[in-house]
């Protein structure tokens, strides 16, 4: 048993883990994943590509709803802006696809600012409506602006090439996808860690107390807004690229709601409980179909035929499920199976 | 002039019905202090019943009426005795994140029990069109103006002089003395969403008549948010009215700015109204103390 755990600076209380084994084991896993697209079959690769990709996305929110604790409705609004800003720039305008990228993030934070500057200034749950008014505007203003996106015809994209290395094949661009990932998760965890996560730390678990403790509400919610926007429009043009065309139902509303059932089934407010929740998630709905399909043909084809429908069904089953029984989701499961193994037989 | 008096007619009739919705929303949130995201699924699931009555059971007009109430009661109660009750004392965020679990799960059942395809409940009313002047207006857009003005009526008197309408405003108002006086905050709650599904189910049969039913019905109650913002959202009257607001304006903008305009006219308002007077036009300015 680990006893006299003394932090003796700041620096000890904030850094990322004080364990060797914990880099180490991260080291052989991002190994693992670097090897894992040569191995895979493409059925099981396109599971990790959406994995990772969906995992920035996730992130993305945990910034906003897990740390700083407002509600969005509406992030699928910025995933469709950041690909439409990438596809935009670079398959009508030609430009490189670095370019593309700053663009997929500057766009929806540009956005994020109209929709949460008169938000934000408020409490509770204003921020859930406007931004579910936002991912409606958005398509219709998408739909709307012929000459720049095509209206319905959408815009296909091609597999980016940057640096002179290129993402045409399937894995390099898992490989891609896991770059961002990696380089997303170290952004957040930074954040988190940071003057500016604890100030989102302290908004989200009594805002009068962090605004009389000279936190600057509005501001660093509109921070944390603006970042989250950012980097989900990274997400979104990752999915663009991964669909290779890019529309508006593309991206259909249960994206925003599988994000927060992301959060919610991972835990809130942890980047290691997002990491978790996208991996149940995503898998979640494959993996009740194989369980059903041992019972029957029928119920086989019934998953076939109402996918989107079953998918939806078990994200609200899932979030309300989690919600009563597992309110600290995965993560909290994981930390009391910890306990239960380092302090056995003992109960604390 | 006629064009302007007709859109006005077609705004007020629809904006009618998200009035009705927004009402719903109200009810819920003056009482239990919460927003439900499942409003317009509720709305959908009723019409859905009431059409299954009409066409299996009987195409009467009252056995529908009375059978989509029962159903709406029914759905109300059990929404709050199986999934909310459970939540009770729970933080806000997780109890709202419960409401919007069930309209994925509310809305995806649709294509289940029913199907995807859309249909018309016909029970042979509201369809006809009345002329005054040179004006043609439906039945089922004078009837749905009717209710709402007449519930409106209702809900206000409800408030003002039953018993059980002074306990509502008092478990609103501060449901720890509320408790302290003898009132039951859990029926209160049961109540008010029993209320709220029906006054939501009324406005899905109207709409189910003057236009179809479809799995996409639950965006009435995405339409029906702004009514209730600009309405004030603990204002159930105000909501009401909000919502008539809210369908002229979208039909003003559908009418002389193109048809993209009516769709996101409501929700370009809601920005404004948050903008200006975010606690709406009849609603109680919220005072923190600390």
């Amino acid at each position: 048993m680990r006893s006299g755990d003394f932090k003796e600076t700041y620096g000890e209380l904030v850094v990322l883990t004080d364990s060797r084994q914990v880099w180490l084991w991260s080291l052989l896993l991002v190994a693992a994943l670097i090897v894992a697209p040569y191995l895979l079959n493409s059925y099981a690769l396109s599971f990790l590509t959406i994995i990772l990709i969906t995992v920035v996305g996730a992130l993305g929110l945990n910034i906003l709803t897990g740390y700083t604790g407002l509600i969005s409705l509406g992030h699928v609004g910025f995933l469709v802006t950041g690909a439409y800003a990438y596809a935009v720039v670079v398959s009508k305008y030609g430009m490189p696809p670095v370019v593309g990228f700053l663009a997929a993030g500057i766009v929806p934070a540009l956005a994020s600012l109209v929709v949460g500057a008169p938000s934000l200034r408020l409490k509770g749950l204003y921020l859930a409506i406007t931004t579910l008014a936002f991912s409606f505007i958005i398509n219709t203003v998408i739909l709307e602006a012929r000459t720049l996106t095509n209206g319905a015809r959408g815009i296909s994209v091609q597999r980016p090439e940057i640096l002179g290395v290129n993402f045409d094949s399937d894995a390099a661009f898992t490989h891609l996808c896991l770059g961002f990932a990696i380089l997303t998760l170290f952004a957040t965890l930074n954040i988190r860690r940071s003057r500016v996560g604890r100030a989102f730390v302290a908004i989200r678990d009594n805002d009068t107390a962090a605004r009389v403790m000279g936190i600057n509400l509005h501001a660093y919610k509109l921070f944390a807004f603006v970042t989250s926007a950012f980097i989900t429009g990274i997400a979104g043009a990752l999915y663009g690229i991964y669909l290779s065309f890019v529309s508006v139902e593309g991206f259909p509303f249960l994206l925003s709601i599988e994000a927060l059932a992301i959060l919610i089934v991972g835990g809130l407010g942890s980047a290691l409980g997002a990491v978790l929740g996208t991996i149940l998630i995503v898998l979640l709905p494959e993996a009740t179909r194989l369980v059903f399909s041992l019972f029957s043909a029928q119920m086989d084809a019934m998953f076939s035929t109402g996918a989107q429908e079953l998918k939806s069904m078990l994200y609200g089953l899932v979030i309300i499920l989690f919600l009563r029984f597992q309110p600290r989701g995965l993560v909290g499961a994981w930390h009391d199976i910890r306990r239960l193994w380092v302090n056995w037989p003992l109960r604390y | 002039m006629q064009h302007l008096i007709q859109l006005l007619i077609s705004g007020l009739a629809i904006g009618a019905i998200y009035g009705l919705i927004a009402m719903g929303f109200a009810v819920i949130y003056k009482s239990t202090g919460l927003v439900n995201f499942a409003q317009g699924e509720m709305t959908m699931i009723t019409a859905y019943v009431a059409w299954t009555i009409s066409t299996t059971i009987s195409g009467n007009v009252f056995i529908v009426a009375f059978g989509a109430i029962l159903a709406a009661i029914v759905l109300g109660l059990v929404i709050e005795r199986v999934v909310m009750r459970p939540m009770l004392g729970e933080p806000v965020f997780a109890t709202v994140m419960v409401t919007i679990g069930l309209a994925v799960i509310l809305r995806s059942s649709i294509n289940f029990i029913w199907d995807a395809y859309p249909h018309g409940l016909d029970l042979g009313v509201g369809r006809d069109i009345v002329r005054i002047g040179a004006i043609g207006v439906r039945t089922g857009q004078i009837a749905v103006i009717t209710a709402l003005l007449l519930l409106l009526a209702a809900v206000w008197a409800f408030f003002r002089y039953s018993k059980f309408g002074i306990a509502m405003r008092a478990v609103a108002a501060d449901d720890r003395t509320a408790l302290l006086m003898g009132i039951s905050a859990t029926r209160v709650h049961a109540i008010a969403w029993a209320a709220s599904s029906v006054i939501a189910g009324i406005a899905g049969v109207f709409f189910a008549i003057s236009y179809d039913l479809s799995p996409a019905m639950f965006q009435l109650g995405l339409k029906a948010f702004p009514a209730t913002i600009l309405g004030g959202l603990d204002a159930v009257l105000g909501s009401g009215l909000g919502g008539l607001l809210i369908g002229i304006t979208e039909n003003l903008a559908g009418g002389y700015l193109g048809s993209g305009m009516k769709e996101v006219a409501g929700f370009a308002m809601i920005i404004v109204v948050l903008m200006i007077r975010p606690f709406g036009i009849f609603g109680e300015r919220d005072i923190e103390r600390v």
